[in-house]
Formats: structure tokens, sequence, C-alpha cells
């Protein structure tokens, strides 16, 4: 992709006026993650999900909005199996992941990228070699390792940045690193927790000029965010969070409500 | 498999030196810990090696006056071959002792052709089916006339049984408080390592890593501290070995040679098998914990 940022003034522009997302998820084709009546006791006692009912269907692109402490990120903890649902479904790919045994984890985990606003790379690796570990700790044969890696540098654009460390990037090549790293598994669903969350603006639509072509690419994309310009921008299906539950699920909606 | 042994051992080398100075001093308790182990082994059985000799050539050495006669020698043959604890008697007169002594001592041979008469006393050679039946034959003898003295082995014997016995109670105790504490430091020095990559460790599992791939390199990496352990302790034995055979062999004389040679290589097996167990198993227990969440 291009490495000049666009901002906000070229996002993709859509009806500004938002719908209801339509509830039955059959409408929009298979539904790749399924919640069904998901609560999430601590336990304190706290609940942080209650009764969270969500269908998104392959390919689509979500934002999950809400207030710190809405729920955002235990839902993303519930989604990759981190912790199990204290009551509810959590169907990933056609899989109860209540049932899904601890060994078969691990594979479930490969078909979901992840990135966060911290980024968590290793220090003392390069680029390609943070990007190669991901390979490397899931029993990836050597011969293989090279070009899966040299294929996602290509397409976050670090190809040329491959043997930097992190500490010599800036934070947007840090975030794109964490992206190929996320991607090298050839995952089908890509979950962002706030991946913007220690950026500037531009490089914030850098990262999400890269995660829309990610979603063109056919993964469906689940990004968690507080980043108002940018959802309101682009007009995508925004999934609102608020003291656990579900307040809002419309397509084509702006950060905030605006009925 | 083999990007994962490749992977584990690459893991575990590295996780070795990451930390240097702890997988150091971890395995310089195992070679503490191995070489009081060797240690005690080879005594143990160094001694329990001279008792059964010892036991096995047990003999009752009953010493005749010169006074006694042919009949006398006679009447005492047949009773003692008759007595169901006694496995061959051997007469041996005062000629034959001389002769005996000579052949044992060429040097003082022409001491004793001076002499005006034979100062050797002749003598029942008893074996004995069990050592522990000493004390029947000896009190039979005692209670002839014809016999001098009978010489007391039976101290000899209970004496090497007693201090093989203190040997191994406390060496065992002593192996058993060391080895824990071995095996407790092995555990915190992979727990250290383990908290020292807990960044990794998260990463490996969001990006989809089997447990396998967490916690092997760090058993690996526990099993290493205890080989370089044992390998260290088995060059130490080896240097020590040529001062320690003759030491031994003048100890225990009556020890056959290739039993200390048996005794090497039994030694080496058991070092490096207990400080590459001790190592495996302590990273185990100690990854075990980490990762059951």
């Amino acid at each position: 992709m291009s490495s000049v940022p666009s901002g906000p003034e070229n996002a993709p522009r859509r009806p500004a006026v938002a719908r209801p997302h339509p509830t039955d998820p059959a409408a929009d084709g298979t539904p790749i993650i399924v919640l069904r009546g998901v609560t999430k006791t601590y336990a304190n006692g706290k609940s942080a999900l209650r009764d969270v009912n969500l269908s998104v269907p392959e390919g689509d692109f979500v934002f999950l909005v809400g207030p710190s402490g809405a729920g955002k990120s235990t839902m993303i903890r519930l989604l990759i199996r981190e912790e199990l649902a204290t009551r509810g479904k959590i169907i990933l790919e056609g899989h109860d992941l209540a049932r899904l045994k601890r060994r078969d984890v691990p594979r479930m985990r490969r078909r979901i990228g992840i990135v966060f606003q911290d980024f968590k790379l290793l220090p003392n690796k390069s680029v390609r070699d943070n990007v190669a570990f991901a390979l490397e700790v899931t029993g990836t044969p050597r011969s293989l390792i090279k070009p899966a890696v040299d294929r996602v540098l290509r397409v976050v654009g670090l190809s040329g940045q491959a043997d930097q460390r992190p500490s010599e990037l800036s934070g947007g090549e840090q975030q794109r690193t964490a992206i190929a790293r996320a991607l090298v598994h050839d995952p089908n669903l890509f979950i962002a927790d706030e991946p913007t969350g220690n950026l500037d603006p531009l490089i914030s639509w850098e990262i999400i000029q890269l995660l829309l072509r990610i979603n063109e690419m056919g993964v469906t994309v689940l990004m968690a965010t507080h980043n108002a310009e940018v959802v309101t921008a682009l007009r995508k299906r925004v999934v609102g969070l608020e003291d656990g539950r579900v307040v809002r699920d419309e397509t084509g909606a702006a950060y905030h409500r605006e009925d | 498999m083999i990007p994962f042994i490749a992977f584990s051992l690459k893991r575990a080398w590295q996780g070795f030196w990451r930390n240097s100075l702890m997988s150091l001093a971890a395995t310089a308790s195992m070679v503490l810990m191995l070489t009081l182990l060797s240690g005690v082994v080879i005594l143990y059985l160094g001694l329990s090696a001279t008792l059964t000799y010892v036991q096995g050539e047990v003999q009752v050495v009953a010493y005749l006056n010169d006074s006694a006669t042919s009949q006398d020698v006679s009447r005492l043959t047949a009773d003692l071959q008759a007595m169901p604890q006694v496995k061959a008697v051997t007469y041996v007169s005062k000629d034959q002792a001389l002769k005996d002594f000579q052949k044992r001592e060429p040097g003082v041979a022409t001491l004793v052709e001076s002499l005006p008469d034979n100062p050797l006393p002749a003598s029942f050679n008893i074996s004995l089916r069990d050592p522990s039946d000493y004390i029947d034959v000896a009190t039979y003898l005692r209670d002839q006339s014809a016999v001098d003295s009978v010489q007391d082995i039976a101290k000899t014997v209970s004496q090497m049984s007693s201090v093989i016995n203190v040997v191994s109670t406390v060496g065992v105790v002593v192996l058993v408080i060391v080895g824990l504490t071995t095996l407790f430091i092995i555990v915190n020095t992979i727990r250290l390592a383990v908290v020292a990559r807990a960044e990794e460790i998260e990463i490996m599992r969001l990006v989809g890593a089997s447990d396998a791939f967490i916690r092997w390199p760090f058993v690996f990496e526990g099993a290493f501290v205890g080989l370089l352990g044992a390998l260290i302790t088995i060059g130490l034995l080896l240097l020590v070995q040529a001062p320690l055979a003759s030491l031994l062999s003048s100890f225990f004389n009556v020890l056959p040679v290739q039993a200390t040679a048996m005794v090497g290589q039994n030694v080496a097996l058991m070092v490096l098998g207990t400080g590459v167990g001790i190592g495996f198993v302590g990273s185990y227990l100690s990854v075990r914990s980490y990762l059951k969440r």
C-alpha cells in the first residue's frame, strides 16, 4: 500500500444516516462470530458483560465502541478464549468456545490475528524476527518461514525496515510490525484492541487504512476504539457497549449516537 | 517435530545464558550435590564390597598348643567336620605353617632358619557356611585343652557392618537434604527464567503456540543445568580418580580390581542420571505450576 497517510477527508464516504444492523445473521452470510446471551461475572462479583447478543458475518468490519470499563476488552478476551463466559454461548467459526478442548485453543488462536495498543513486540528481536517468531513457536518448518514473513512485510510496507529493532521504529511502524505478525498465520478474523491508542492522528489513519485493506482481502475485522474521528468518518458497523450491555448496533453509523 | 526440538533446544540454550549468573549458581549447587552423592556412593560401595569379601573369607583360625597330640588333631577334625555350621576344615601342621611363612615372607626366611626350633603353632583353618555361626564354633574350640587360642575376627566383621550402616544412614540423610535444596534451586532458577520471559510467553499464547512449545524450552533449560553439572562433576571425579584409586586400593586392599572399574562407570552413569533427572523434574514442576491457568 502507499505509505502516504490518508486523512479523514479522503476516507470513503457513506450515507450519513445510520440504520440498525439486521439481527438475522443469515441476511449477511455465515456469521464468523456469534454471541448469545453472554454474561461474564468475575470472582469479585463485578459483571463485565451482561446478556450480550452479537452476530458478525464473515468479511464484516465492526467498530466496538464505549467508555473505558464498558466491557470491550472483556469481550476480546472471551473471543480469543483467554477467559470463558460465565453464561451464554460464544461461537467462533462454528465452534462453541466453551466446548473447545484446552489443547485445541492454540489452533483456534492461529485463526485470529490480534493487535493491541501497546504493540507487544519483543524489543531484542528485529522486525523480521518478531514476525517470524509467530511461525517459529507454532512449529512452522524453517523453509516456509522466510517467504511468509517477506510476504506480510510487503503487505504492511515494512520490507525496508525488516532488520531494524522496534526501538528504531516509529510508533506507526511498530504497530505495522504487530499487524504483520498477526497476519502471518493467514487469519480469518482480525481483532484490534485500541490499535491507534498510542498513535498521533496522522499515523492512526495509516493504521486504519491498513486494516481496511486487510478487510478488503476478505478478513473480518473487529476493532475496539475510542477514536471518534475514525469511526465517524468511515461509516462502518458500530457496536456500542455500556456497562457490559450492547446499547447500540448500527450499520453506517458515527462514533456518537446521532438520533 | 524437528522444528519443535530445534526451537526448544535453541531457546533453552539462550535461556541458560540470558540469566547466566543464576544458571551458573544453579549449576554450581548441582555440582556440589552430585560430588557429595558420588563421594557417599563410592565410600558405600567400597565398604560394602569389602565387607562382602571379608564375610566370604571368614575363617575361624584356632591355634593349637605344641603339646597337642595327633590323636587330639584327628578327634578335633572329626568333631569339627560333624558340625553342621562347618564347610571345610584344614589342618596346618607346625612344619606346614613354617613353610607357608617362608613362602609368604622370603626376606625373613633365613632369619627363621637360624632359630633353634619352629616358633609357629599348628592350626585349624575352618571355613563356615554362614559367618554369623562364628560364635558357636569358636566357643566349642575354646573349651578344648589342645587349643591355645582362637583368632577373634567377629569383632572386625561387626565393626565393619556398623560403619557401613552409619555411612549409609548419614549419607542418605545428607543426600536427601542436598538433593531437595538443589531441586528447590532449580525450581526457582527456572521460575525466574519463566517470569523474565512472561512477555514472550504472552505473545506465544496470543499467536497460538501450543503448551509444549511454551513449556519444553524451560524443561530443557533445567535439564541442561543438570547435564552441565553432571559433566563438571564427572570431570572432577576423573581428575581425582588416580589419587583416589590408589588411596582406595591401599585402604580396601582386599578388593578385587575389576570391582573398582565397575564402580567408576556406574558412578558416572548415576551422576549423569541424577543431574539430568533433578534438572528435568525441577523445571517441569516449576513451569507446570506457572502455566496452569
